[in-house]
């Protein structure tokens, strides 16, 4: 089978300002008050009042094509991954395009897959890279996370963003090496067209959906690659709470030195689309060349995918072309419960 | 040249649930008809008005307040220019007086800010400044003078409480006023203390939301029979109106300019009352020291120690309240002026009476001095 | 089913409220944003556009409290007179909760967010507000 081989140019993530301690959702809602402490995860993200995953995709995007050093007209393609898209039909990919000068001659479209949205597009850019159809390509995983207020997944569902720019392996920051897609048919968590928050099969999506394509899709990976565990520097999985990459990671062998760096959910919550791809932001922002990285999105519904990551000595030259996650990490202002709700429209109100 | 008023009309500001702006319009009107001897002779009707096309849903307002006035074959015509319509009519009804296009004009300002709820006519009044800019934000009809108000506050170093004394001065002016909508008194401590519109604008610092209508009958000198004023002048002109843009925001180009061409062509010294533009407290600041009647800094120094005062050593300021305490009914605001003036120089103003006064000066701007119009009011 | 906000008047202006794209006029060297048709300070209609920095310093501010038909959710509305160096701009300012960070010369930094949405059912405009610089160099 071949092989194509891309390079990521550039990196950009975003995390909005505002955190909600989980404590005022169990005092909200009436949860046990350590009900949430299993899931590791102390405050979560929230996008304010003018800020929506498309806003939120566009600033990622913008810190990664600072990065990237390119001309923005020089990329081909747009996919914007998203489940909380502002828009049920109209192409928010369009607008960032507009925004950030990529347009007009790009593909520019929205994907939905669940939380793997985003890690579908970088793969398909892999190969339109690789094959020359584009230069350049922007993958942004962007969500304001909804989640049925009231619901257990209130608890985790979290605002943020994080975009790659995918090009040909020469003069890039990292070596996309080797990549992996698992999907079937496994209904863990969904939303119907029309309403606004998402359902899930509570325990269902954990070993059936997100252990078993994860799992299988770094198998096949390490497989694939001849590689083990103990080969990579980093580890990055999806991200619903704080508890399950671990689980995950150590179940595949990996360690906690390998995966601390890359986990971000327990600071800011699961932001969904950008959830391993915000910990692959975090890892580059750190990262020396030569390290390789396993990342591992996953999306409900369900599938994963596996990348071996190689970091280049060029990335040293990019990290300081924008804000770090860590910059996006440090700066956060504490809202309650009822400014959450007015922000993420919870409140509903005649316009 | 000069034109004679020949008869002036006014309602009181209020809210006027119970009349339409075509009603208010009339009242005005009929007043300045009937005081002038009737509608013989009329020419023509200006129509100023800035939100009649949204607050009353009509176009062509000017044609269809003549037909409901009876005046129905005269020629008339609608005059917008934001906050400074009223002056702007006047001007053009001088205008077709000094060519003989008219020998009578009929001009009616009217207004009604109180159709919709508040946030509708806040966004209404955000039309005011310049849609390049403004329209993509949310600033309501009080943002950019905010901006303007601290900008002068910080370089001059004027604090709060001087700034609250024009306010002050303006209710007990507007006290004696029986047209002004805010017929009470304030003191300067009230102001701060009250409602933020925008920090520092507030609640007090601003204009209220009025409805209104006033009128006048101008006439050319051998058609005007007993005229109780005359205006020697008018002047206009247009300037940045957005606070970016000027290199010196803390004057009004466009009434610098204007006051220019009015210095030319009249004699403005010696003026005994002005009736100025005081949207907020800052525009007028700013008018005050755009004229010289202040230094650069020093106007709200100088409001606090009476100097506008009627008595003061300066030129009354807006002894009928100004827009702050009398009201502002947008289109309406300069025929107010312009009947109040022509009541105050032929000693029949129902509010404060200066004893001898025979010269007053007419600011009118709109929004941060995108136009400017200035005119001279005097005694017959 | 009506839409109370022009479509095409900000789709056309798009260049210039994503973009920050002021004019320079070759004739005397000033900027203004947004463009006008001819230089406000010398009238000349020989223009050039240029994409404005994106970083600038708080001249003025204020914190809006009368807010307009449609804002509610964003209220209050902070907004700002910022020094672009080559040129001057008013935006609105976010990612403020307490008004008393707001100060003279403090540096904002230019981000795409949402102005106003249409009701329920209709666009959803954006538009480059100023926040409080990020990353202090």
């Amino acid at each position: 089978m071949v092989n194509p081989k891309a390079g990521i140019h550039g990196w950009g993530a975003y995390i909005p300002i505002y955190r909600l301690p989980l404590s005022d959702i169990a005092k909200v809602w009436g949860w046990h008050p350590d009900q949430y402490k299993g899931l590791a995860v102390e405050e979560k993200a929230i996008a304010g009042s003018d800020e929506d995953a498309l806003t939120m995709g566009y600033e990622a995007a913008y810190n990664a094509i600072q990065r990237a050093k390119i001309e923005p007209k020089k990329i081909g393609a747009i996919f914007f991954g998203t489940e909380s898209k502002p828009y049920a039909v109209k192409p928010s990919a369009t607008i960032i395009g507009e925004a950030l000068g990529i347009t007009p001659y790009t593909m520019a479209s929205d994907l939905e897959f669940a939380c793997r949205a985003a890690s579908e597009g970088m793969r398909s850019l892999i190969g339109m890279a690789a094959s020359g159809l584009i230069d350049y390509g922007l993958a942004i995983g962007s969500d304001t996370a909804q989640a049925n207020p009231g619901d257990v997944l209130e608890f985790t569902a979290a605002s943020g963003a994080a975009a790659f720019v995918i090009g040909k392996t020469n003069n890039a920051v990292a070596i996309i090496e080797d990549s992996v897609t698992f999907v079937t048919d496994t209904p863990d968590f969904w939303r119907r067209s029309s309403q606004p928050y998402p359902l899930h099969g509570e325990g269902f999506t954990g070993e059936p959906a997100y252990f078993y394509h994860i799992e299988n899709a770094v198998k096949t990976l390490l497989e694939r690659t001849g590689l083990k565990p103990s080969d990579f520097d980093y580890a990055i999985f999806h991200q619903p709470n704080g508890k399950f990459p671990v689980k995950v990671g150590q179940d595949l062998g990996f360690n906690m030195d390998q995966m601390k760096d890359g986990l971000v959910t327990p600071m800011i919550g699961n932001t969904y689309n950008a959830s391993a791809l915000m910990g692959l932001a975090r890892v580059l922002d750190k990262a020396k060349a030569g390290q390789k990285i396993l990342l591992a999105p996953f999306g409900s519904g369900a599938g994963s995918d596996a990348y071996l990551i190689t970091v280049t000595d060029e990335v040293e030259n990019r990290k300081h072309l924008a804000p770090m996650v860590d910059d996006y990490l440090n700066r956060k202002i504490l809202i309650n419960y009822a400014t959450y709700a007015r922000s993420r429209s919870i409140i509903h109100v005649i316009k | 040249m000069v034109v004679y008023v020949e008869g002036v009309g006014m309602t009181k500001i209020d809210r006027h649930y119970d009349f339409s702006l075509k009603d208010l319009a009339a009242k005005a009107a009929f007043n300045a008809i009937d005081q002038a001897g009737g509608t013989d002779g009329i020419d023509y009707l200006i129509f100023s008005s800035s939100l009649a096309s949204l607050q009353d849903s009509q176009l062509d307002s000017a044609s269809y307040l003549a037909l409901s006035l009876g005046l129905k074959g005269v020629r008339a015509l609608n005059v917008e220019a934001g906050e400074a319509s009223g002056l702007a009519a006047i001007s053009v009804a001088k205008s077709l007086l000094e060519s003989h296009q008219a020998d009578k004009v009929l001009v009616v300002g009217a207004e009604k800010l109180n159709e919709f709820v508040s946030s509708k006519v806040y966004k209404q009044l955000q039309m005011l400044y310049d849609g390049d800019t403004k329209s993509f934000y949310n600033i309501g009809f009080a943002g950019e003078a905010a901006l303007l108000m601290r900008l002068y506050m910080d370089t001059y170093n004027v604090d709060r409480e001087t700034m609250s004394y024009w306010p002050a001065l303006m209710h007990s002016n507007a006290k004696e006023n029986p047209y002004a909508m805010l017929n009470f008194a304030i003191k300067p401590d009230k102001v701060a203390k009250s409602q933020i519109l925008a920090d520092p604008i507030t609640l007090l610092d601003s204009y209220p939301l009025g409805d209104g209508a006033a009128a006048v009958i101008l006439s050319n000198k051998d058609v005007a029979k007993s005229p109780i004023a005359k205006i020697s002048a008018i002047e206009s002109s247009t300037g940045y109106g957005s606070i970016e843009l000027s290199d010196d925001p803390l004057q009004f180009d466009s009434l610098s300019d204007a006051y220019r061409r009015i210095s030319n062509i009249a004699d403005v010294s010696n003026i005994d009352f002005i009736e100025i533009h005081d949207s907020f407290t800052i525009t007028a600041m700013i008018i005050l020291e755009t004229l010289g009647l202040a230094n650069r800094g020093k106007a709200a120094e100088l409001v606090s120690t009476g100097y506008f005062s009627p008595g003061g050593k300066g030129p009354a300021a807006n002894l009928s309240g100004g827009l702050k305490a009398r009201g502002h009914p947008l289109g309406a605001t300069g025929v107010y002026q312009i009947v109040e003036s022509s009541l105050q120089v032929s000693g029949k103003f129902p509010g404060i009476k200066l004893s001898n006064a025979k010269k007053g000066l007419v600011v009118s701007l709109n929004g941060l001095g995108s136009s400017a119009y200035v005119a001279l009011v005097e005694e017959v | 089913m009506s839409m109370d906000l022009s479509i095409s008047r900000f789709w056309r202006k798009k260049e210039i409220i994503y973009k920050l794209n002021g004019a320079k006029c070759k004739s005397c060297g000033k900027v203004h944003y947004p463009p006008k048709n001819a230089c406000p300070y010398c009238g000349s209609r020989d223009l050039e556009y240029i994409e404005l920095p994106r970083k600038g310093k708080l001249i003025s501010y204020t914190t809006i409290y009368a807010i307009p038909e449609g804002a509610r959710s964003q209220s209050p509305i902070y907004f700002g007179l910022i020094d672009l160096g080559i040129t001057k701009i008013t935006a609105e300012l976010t990612d403020i909760t307490d008004p008393s960070i707001l100060k003279k010369d403090m540096e904002v930094e230019a981000t795409l967010r949402k102005t106003q949405e249409d009701r329920d059912a209709g666009l959803i405009y954006y538009v480059l507000k100023f926040r409080p610089v990020l990353v202090q160099k």
